[in-house]
């Protein structure tokens, strides 16, 4: 049986799939959060600035 | 619980710390810093926010710069002991996530830039993008030995960014930091490359020690070193800072070129023996960091 179908090591690649994909949607999810905060207040300073 | 073998870039989407890996961190602070005293300096004040846009626009653009450098050179980053273990080479990302996220990150950092400043910081952004990806990366470093003399100015245009992100426009003295950097830029690599040359020479980029030697790479570390004083000088010789940073560049600049006179009488060809080449690279690293912070330092105590 060659390694890659291995079920043991299926479902630890699985298992590290996963991990990676939560990790990613965090952070994706944190950055999207922070430009949207970013965006309002470049918004607010502009606008007080009259540009 | 039996190791496994994590390598295969198609069985995995790549770790976030490979995609952070990817935009050079440890490299970027020197770019934010330059940028951020381009900002400093400049006789306006923008409401912090924009500034600090301003400023993260430069990094994500400097880490863009990263990525799309590591997608081009992922061949040759695999032959260099320094850069094998990078996700790349290693095998931990592939090539093609790579370059999607270096060319998403750069139309990202040049728009966000041009909406929270000005258009013309977002074209200079844009401008020192495309002189590194293209111009030094893709053409130059593969090609000539004069690679670091004219692919320097991607590494001097934090500055003039900074600046014209204040302003909206161009002046003497953001051209005068973009000269700093731009010969300060050869002294300082042409110092690392003699003491990694052997990685140059297996990786076959034509740096400077490996096409003319060891004596000529020192002998031009010394020359540039000349006009790179000249030029730190030179906003206190125009009038365009005080004596607190003209004093302070003429001490700093005189060490710098102290220290390219005793690389240049270092006759050693082993790495082990170049003493004097790996101080004058961390004395670089702390000069352009003092002469910008004196800058701005100058200019506030002015105001």
């Amino acid at each position: 049986m060659s390694p890659r179908h291995d079920p043991v090591i299926e479902e630890r690649l699985e298992e590290e799939r996963l991990r990676r994909q939560r990790d990613r949607a965090r952070i994706l999810a944190l950055l999207l959060g922070a430009f949207v905060v970013l965006m309002f207040f470049i918004t607010i300073a502009k606008t007080g600035m009259n540009w | 619980m039996p190791a496994i073998e994590l390598t295969n870039p198609a069985a995995l989407p790549a770790d976030w710390r490979d995609i952070l890996a990817l935009t050079k961190p440890r490299v970027m602070y020197l770019v934010v810093f330059t940028g951020l005293c381009g900002l400093l300096v400049a006789p306006v004040t923008i409401p912090p926010v924009l500034g600090f846009t301003a400023i993260l626009c430069i990094a994500l653009g400097a880490g863009a710069c990263g990525a799309l450098n590591q997608w081009y050179e992922a061949d040759l980053d695999a032959k260099m002991r320094r850069t094998a273990k990078r996700p790349l080479p290693a095998g931990r990302m592939d090539r093609q996530s790579a370059l999607h996220f270096g060319v998403g990150l750069s139309f990202f950092s040049i728009i966000l830039m041009g909406l929270a400043t000005n258009w013309l910081a977002a074209m200079l952004l844009a401008a020192s993008i495309l002189f590194y990806v293209f111009i030094y990366t893709m053409w130059l470093k593969p090609r000539t030995a004069q690679n670091i003399v004219i692919g320097g100015a991607a590494g001097a245009f934090p500055p003039l960014i900074g600046w014209v992100a204040a302003t909206g426009h161009v002046s003497a003295l953001p051209l005068i930091l973009f000269a700093i950097i731009f010969l300060w830029t050869p002294p300082h690599f042409w110092a690392l490359s003699l003491f990694v040359r052997s990685d140059y020479a297996a990786a076959g980029i034509p740096m400077l020690p490996v096409v003319a030697g060891t004596t000529a790479t020192r002998r031009q570390i010394f020359f540039y070193s000349l006009p790179m004083a000249a030029a730190a000088l030179a906003p206190w010789l125009l009038g365009l800072s005080g004596p607190v940073y003209g004093g302070s560049a003429a001490i700093l600049s005189l060490v710098f070129i102290v220290l390219a006179a005793r690389v240049l009488s270092n006759p050693s060809t082993e790495p082990a023996d170049m003493g004097p080449e790996k101080k004058l690279f961390a004395y670089s690293v702390f000069y352009l960091f003092a002469i910008f912070t004196v800058l701005v330092a100058d200019a506030w105590l002015a105001r």
